[in-house]
């Protein structure tokens, strides 16, 4: 999983324009950067190191690569460790020609081998390096440039974005297949840009055109052409992006994740806006009120398949048979579908892993639906149906705004797909959720709990019903941000086996809200682990009576069950965000994690 | 127009508009249905301004989030006042990110933009260290008072005592590059540096050109002064969602009954939802994700973001904070009324209630004219509330 940028056409700024560019893709990778640079009848320049891009910007005083078409990567490292050599872009024997590559290549041990035998020298451990070298003995064959990069590209098996400059040309080169790539357009034509993703290039144009599996791209003076493998030219339409490369910006908060958490009232805002109708009690969803399935199968990975797991519950609830599944176990063993919808759910709508199940799901001809929060996905694209989340762009690693639009949105399909029963009561709650939330971040004592805990053990978070998935993605959150040991469990599974673990050095996060049977049991947990003198901070809105057994408590808005696993979770995050600043984490950029993850 | 950079002044709280600014600076209260700061960046942007910095401080994750990283495409720089030490020591923290020649003012004060422009230009073409902009009224008792003398500033004099002063310091400054060294320079009074104190330090030194601005100029002192920013707002139509009839603005995202009458002016927010046989105007206003039930009557009111209306309550002259519930038949009748701000009785105002953030007043509440109520209150049934209810209290009968 990386980012990819390219461009031609602007001149003496093209080293500024891919610096740039890595700097808004650093969010999909940061363990090494690098750049290439020709045209002008220069030779191909590269400078590239290990760290952020942070890293190269100082690199890059010293070493200073130009020309008129340029590469850029960041990279998050799949084969071999993070080192300069292993940094993109990669060259051939000759240093005529530089790679950027997105993706896994999975012959690339068998490439590798027949071009070590054939007499080429490798300098680094990556798959990726195969591809300058095939371009290399493709040119020697006295193939043109674009010739040589296709006949590298048949040779390849697996995933890749590929970008390519070659000395003596004033052209960026591109291929794709199961790894995103979007061209840019400026719109007084002369620049191209070419790109993971929008932001990379959304200072310059909101011109866009979404490259498909198998297509190639050639950026030049001239604009820029897609082509099919035959080579024959393929009418793609320029799309226009509406979101604002200003919402990169962190506006006055310490972290994208803070800022983030503080935008989920908005988001939830956007997500609801026209889709509900709290007087008339309705919710409208399109056409996709239609699907009426009979049964749903989710699949994810990470904080959405926790969002999954919640929707699995919520459309038990309303009467469809639903399960939630990791979507890499998913596409290994699929189980029967049936005439289930199956559900996508992934924030970038490019996870690798989705990408599979979903695409497994369609072989076996079932109907697939993209929940996604971004617009012109390779998940939206490839499913039958789409329904958007609308959170807005986030940037932090750790999801937190569109985990909460996620369950909204999730919400809604469950209201539309079930029975039209207590329809007003949820959409009054969901229309509450943005004030609830507020409410919460206004008054939430998590800063105050983080100081208290900070340093323990292990962190426990417990939860029965729609608190269950909460209390797995509490840990999950707690995870990735603080590098602590987190766990989350079903609250009545403590006692067969966890509880164990239970200290007075491990606090535990019990969420307990409302006065039915699923909070009087859970209270219940939450004396066990008392009794075994574990901190407990309870996350509820007051109507049980956890709080007299609990050390703190989180507060939230009293509201309907499924509204409060919402608000619930937003206190959780802000314990994982509180406790991991007073560690010092590299919060929205954690070790070892990427906002996207394009492989399996 | 020569200054294009911009500091706004919005960090404090804004205490005599309590209970109002529990959560929220006073910048961020609403003006109409969008925050007063967001007026007053209007008034900058339309002034040409390409750069802006607005202090924050008190509740400053309010600011940051309603307006992010830019507004209307002009970047905004966010920089933290950590104690609200007054306006000069305020933008003097601006000094970091930013250069003059700059335009500094107030972000909780409505203006025009073109008194930015004029000022800006006195300051240019007077080729002074600063210009600042005055208005006339008929006392400037309670404000920073000024006197004038061909086109420069005399005297400058805080809250005087008398009503010989008629000309208010408009709280509109142009001031050229020095002015961080020259805040620096200025003695602190009672550990509090004000931009008038450096006015007078350097006016001891150098002229100040004063410039005399018209038009709109509308601050909020007191809650009930919401009332009469909200329909000076709508009077001129300052509002961003579309016009459907004259004075009547709906945003494409609300869903307005057929059967609901609306009476100029008044504006309807983004996802609210007003039912059949609701009343609403004149001179009201209702933010985000409003709900106003059947039969309601709202007239001359100020509710904010997610405020619940059941069925039949009649609310007259009243603000509304954000999540604020009034049950069935909840009856705010109006002004006018006696409030009480801290020790001070104000008396014969024209308010009927306020309530501030996440209060509730359960069915069949009604309130005395000139009650207050505290952020996170509630009112149960059948109360008549009166008075002052503090924070979080609940009031049975």
């Amino acid at each position: 999983m990386c980012g990819i940028i390219g461009t031609v056409g602007r001149g003496g700024e093209t080293l500024e324009t891919l610096v740039h560019g890595l700097t808004k893709l650093e969010y999909r990778g940061y363990d090494s950067a690098g750049v290439a640079l020709t045209g002008e009848g220069r030779g191909v320049e590269t400078c590239k190191c290990e760290g952020k891009i942070e890293d190269l910007k100082a690199k890059l005083e010293t070493c200073d690569p130009t020309g008129s078409v340029g590469v850029g990567h960041t990279r998050w490292s799949t084969h071999g460790p993070p080192t300069d050599e292993n940094a993109h872009p990669h060259r051939d024997c000759t240093g005529e020609v530089a790679v950027v590559h997105n993706g896994i290549i999975e012959n690339y041990g068998r490439l590798r081998d027949e071009l070590v035998a054939a007499g080429h020298e490798f300098d680094s451990d990556t798959d990726t390096e195969v591809v300058p070298h095939m371009i290399e003995d493709a040119l020697a064959a006295g193939k043109d440039p674009d010739a040589a990069v296709r006949a590298a590209v048949a040779e390849l098996e697996g995933s890749y974005a590929l970008a390519v400059v070659i000395e003596g040309t004033e052209t960026v080169f591109a291929a794709r297949n199961d790894s995103p790539l979007v061209i840019g357009e400026d719109p007084d034509g002369g620049a191209c840009y070419l790109a993971s993703d929008v932001p990379a290039f959304r200072d310059f144009t909101d011109r866009v055109v979404y490259l498909e599996d198998g297509e190639f791209a050639r950026l030049d003076a001239d604009g820029w052409a897609v082509t099919d493998a035959a080579g024959l030219p393929v009418d793609k339409t320029v799309e226009t992006v509406d979101w604002d490369p200003e919402d990169t910006g962190k506006s006055g908060y310490d972290h994208f994740m803070l800022k983030e958490i503080h935008e989920q009232p908005r988001a939830l805002r956007q997500c609801l806006r026209g889709r509900v109708d709290e007087l008339n009690a309705t919710v409208d969803v399109g056409d996709l009120a239609g699907l009426s399935p009979p049964a749903v199968q989710l699949v994810a990975a990470g904080t959405s398949y926790h969002a999954s797991l919640y929707a699995e519950r919520l459309l038990q609830t309303v009467g469809i048979p639903a399960q939630a599944f990791l979507a890499h176990e998913y596409a290994i063993s699929p189980p029967p579908i049936g005439d289930a919808l199956v559900v996508g759910v992934s924030q970038s709508g490019e996870t690798a892993d989705t990408l599979a199940a979903l695409r497994e799901a369609e072989a076996r001809g079932a109907r697939t639906l993209a929940v996604t929060n971004t617009v012109g996905s390779t998940a939206e694209r490839e499913a039958d149906h789409v329904f958007h989340v609308r959170a807005g762009p986030e940037i932090g690693v750790a999801a937190t705004k569109t985990f909460a639009a996620q369950q909204v949105a999730l919400n809604l399909l469950a209201l539309a797909f079930g029975p039209p029963d207590d329809t007003r009561e949820v959409v009054g709650a969901l229309r509450d959720l943005p004030g609830n939330v507020q409410a919460l971040l206004d008054d939430s004592d998590a800063a105050a709990v983080a100081r208290e805990y900070v340093g323990s053990d292990a962190y426990f978070f417990i939860g029965r019903g729609y608190h269950h998935p909460v209390a797995l993605e509490g840990a999950l959150k707690m995870k990735e941000i603080t590098y602590e040991h987190a766990e989350g469990f079903a609250a009545g599974e403590l006692k067969h086996g966890t509880l164990a673990l239970v200290t007075e050095e491990t606090p535990v996060f019990a969420v307990v809200t409302g006065g039915g049977e699923a909070a009087r049991k859970t209270v219940g947990n939450v004396k066990e682990v008392e009794a075994r003198d574990a901190p407990v901070v309870a996350v509820t809105d007051g109507v049980s009576d956890v709080g007299r057994y609990a050390d703190h408590v989180l507060e939230i808005p009293e509201t309907h069950p499924r509204a409060a696993a919402v608000l619930a979770n937003v206190q959780l995050q802000l314990v994982a965000y509180y406790t991991a600043a007073k560690l010092g984490r590299s919060i929205d950029k954690p070790r070892n994690l990427a906002k996207s993850v394009t492989v399996e | 127009m020569t200054v294009r950079t911009a500091v706004v002044l919005a960090a404090g709280e804004g205490t005599r508009l309590r209970p109002l600014t529990r959560n929220r600076p006073k910048p961020m209260l609403p003006a109409a249905n969008r925050p007063i700061l967001e007026h007053v960046l209007d008034a900058l942007v339309d002034a040409g301004i390409d750069r802006i910095a607005v202090v924050v401080g008190y509740h400053r994750e309010r600011v940051q989030e309603y307006f992010g990283p830019s507004y209307r495409d002009v970047p905004l720089e966010y920089v933290l006042q950590e104690k609200q030490l007054g306006s000069g020591h305020a933008l003097l923290q601006a000094r970091d990110v930013i250069e003059g020649p700059l335009v500094a003012v107030n972000g909780d004060r409505i203006i025009e933009p073109d008194a930015v422009r004029q000022v800006s230009e006195a300051q240019t073409a007077g080729d002074v260290p600063a210009a600042m902009a005055y208005i006339e009224r008929p006392s400037a008792r309670n404000y920073g008072a000024v006197t004038v003398q061909d086109r420069h500033l005399e005297e400058i004099v805080e809250k005087p005592e008398t009503d010989a002063y008629r000309l208010i310091n408009a709280g509109i400054y142009a001031f050229g590059p020095e002015i961080f060294d020259l805040i620096e320079a200025t003695d602190r009074q009672e550990g509090e540096l004000g931009l008038p104190d450096t006015i007078a330090h350097i006016m001891a030194r150098d002229r100040v050109r004063a410039v005399k601005i018209g038009g709109l100029w509308v601050d909020a002192t007191f809650p009930w002064d919401l009332l009469e920013m909200a329909s000076e707002v709508l009077a001129r139509g300052r509002v961003s969602e579309p016009q459907r009839t004259d004075g009547v603005w709906i945003d494409q995202n609300a869903q307005v009954s057929d059967d609901a009458i609306l009476q100029p002016p008044v504006v309807v927010g983004p996802d609210c939802e007003v039912a059949a046989g609701a009343v609403l105007g004149p001179k009201t206003a209702l933010g985000r994700n409003v709900t106003v039930g059947a039969n309601a009557t709202v007239e001359r009111a100020v509710l904010d973001d997610d405020v619940r209306v059941d069925p039949g309550a009649t609310v007259l002259d009243a603000v509304l904070g954000q999540d604020v519930t009034l049950g069935a038949g909840v009856v705010v009748p109006g002004g006018p009324g006696d409030v009480r701000i801290g020790r001070e009785i104000h008396e014969d105002q024209a308010l009927g209630a306020v309530l501030a953030d996440r209060a509730t007043a359960e069915g069949c509440v009604s309130f005395t004219p000139g009650t207050l109520v505290g952020p996170s209150a509630t009112i149960r049934t059948g109360v008549v509330a009166s008075g002052t209810v503090p924070e979080g209290a609940e009031v049975v009968r």
